[in-house]
């Protein structure tokens, strides 16, 4: 894994209700590494203050992509009681000045270049990579369009996306009439357009199932997950590494139950997203898949977990076990 | 698949090495049917029965060779939406020829069905004068190139973009 940044913040404000925008800059004024639009940075933030463990939280990019001298980032503020975990809670008390470890962007939803045409479906926060791509395409004309979802008078970056985007932007903030909308220009995109979407699980699902509906293959379909939404605790189950068998209660996750036996997994994100937490699996009496990282493919191979979030099942004998090999 | 493809034959699709009939994708809004020669024809016809039983829109082409279908793919998707697929029947020469014209339009290998009667004829185009060959051949047998004379491996290397196979001279390095 790349060395993380050591990053200033430059200028933060409160863009829109319960989101907050931040600029991070090297604090000597050097430019930062360039990146491919649609990247994200993940924040280190620390232990302490409720939070049991040091938490790395993914944001997307919003800002000029090419050498630039800041990483603009806007956080929305997801409280406990939604299932936050207390990191975009800490990134809210950042102001001019905070000092954060930053990891080098990532590229997981970059612009199909070869793609006639794009189509960018967002809703709220998940509106963040949009902005970076609608700002590549303008850049080099190519054409776009836009059709987002915010809840009247919240959002950021609305007019980011007017700016930028102009009359391709549709702003629409009802869901009945974004799925009329959405029906409509499923159906009316010239062959070659490409169609990326980022929002909420819920939002994502419909847009993948009315696109499948209206005949879109899975290879013109690019997502963008925020994180899984909380998952169920889990039964236990028990894991053998190395001819140790260790348990896994209900609540721990793999990933926690072989950190506490003192392996080092290398982990990222903590949600099913990142992949870098993925381990080799020798048997299993069943898993049970949780991530958002692994293909169908690799899935039905049952021969690699993402130990963050996924789990053994039982298998015919009620017994639920995996072997991982480190 | 009677053998599986050698590592380095990634870029030729299993049927330009045996032929194969693929099922119509249901899952489409639209299609285009294109038939090449008679026995593309013939293999047209179950997939045209398939979608007049489920009732879908579809434009057909009945064509006497692969630039005729080329011409009528083009013109097809000039105007198509995403939803749209294609079918094309005939040998794997015309087939990877209508997939190059199918490609330069923004397809997806998803959005292309194919029926292969024959893998008998390939078309090999030259490295050295850029000549096409049509020619009956297998992947790594030699033919002369018709426009330069030289002696042309088949290389097992098909262009997405021409749907021809790569073709170079085989002794460029033996004795005159």
């Amino acid at each position: 894994m790349s060395a993380s940044l050591s990053l200033v913040v430059l200028d933060a404000v409160d863009a829109a209700p319960g989101v907050r925008s931040l600029s991070l800059a090297d604090p000597s004024g050097a430019t930062l590494p360039s990146y491919t639009p649609g990247s994200h940075v993940v924040v280190e933030i620390p232990a302490g203050e409720g939070r049991e463990r040091p938490l790395a939280n993914a944001y997307s990019l919003t800002g000029e992509s090419l050498h630039p001298d800041r990483y603009s980032i806007s956080v929305l503020h997801v409280p406990h009681s939604d299932g936050g975990h207390g990191g975009s809670a800490w990134m809210h008390t950042l102001g001019v000045g905070s000092q954060v470890q930053v990891l080098p962007p990532r590229s997981a939803f970059a612009p199909v270049r070869p793609a006639s045409r794009h189509l960018l479906l967002g809703a709220g926060i998940g509106v963040t990579p949009l902005v970076s791509h609608l700002r590549s395409h303008a850049r080099w004309g190519a054409p776009v369009e836009v059709l987002h979802l915010a809840r009247p008078g919240q959002g950021a970056h609305l007019d980011d996306l007017v700016e930028l985007g102009g009359d391709a932007v549709t702003l629409v903030h009802d869901r009945a009439t974004w799925l009329t909308i959405l029906r409509g220009r499923l159906r009316a995109q010239p062959m070659g357009t490409h169609l990326y979407t980022c929002g909420p699980a819920g939002f994502m699902d419909t847009v993948v199932a009315e696109a499948t509906v209206a005949g879109w293959p899975a290879g013109r379909v690019h997502l963008e997950h925020f994180g899984i939404d909380a998952l169920a605790p889990g039964e236990p189950f028990t894991v053998g590494v190395d001819g140790d068998v260790l348990d896994v209660p209900s609540g721990v996750s793999l990933l926690e139950a072989l950190e506490e036996a003192g392996r080092e997994i290398p982990s990222l994100c903590r949600q099913g997203v990142c992949g870098e937490c993925r381990l080799k699996v020798g048997s299993a009496t069943g898993l049970l898949h949780r991530d958002l990282y692994l293909t169908d493919d690799d899935k039905a191979a049952g021969d690699c977990v993402m130990a963050c979030v996924s789990r053994a099942q039982p298998g015919a004998d009620g017994r639920s076990h995996l072997e991982v090999l480190l | 698949m009677s053998a599986p493809a050698p590592p380095h034959y990634t870029s030729v699709p299993a049927w330009a090495r045996e032929p194969v009939v693929e099922p119509v994708d249901h899952a489409g809004t639209s299609h285009s049917v294109l038939s090449v020669g008679p026995d593309g024809a013939a293999a047209a016809a179950h997939w045209l029965d398939a979608l007049g039983c489920a009732g879908a829109r579809v434009r057909h082409h009945d064509c006497a060779d692969a630039a005729q279908a080329v011409d009528a793919l083009e013109t097809d998707l000039a105007d198509a939406l995403v939803g749209h697929r294609v079918l094309v029947a005939g040998s794997a020469q015309a087939c990877l020829a209508v997939r190059a014209a199918a490609v330069r339009a923004g397809l997806s290998d998803a959005e292309l069905r194919v029926a292969v009667t024959t893998v008998d004829e390939r078309s090999v185009w030259c490295v050295h004068c850029h000549a096409t060959n049509s020619a009956a051949a297998e992947l790594e047998d030699v033919l002369a190139c018709a426009g330069c004379g030289r002696t042309l491996l088949v290389y097992p290397h098909v262009s997405r973009r021409t749907g021809a196979h790569l073709g170079f001279m085989v002794d460029a390095e033996g004795p005159a």
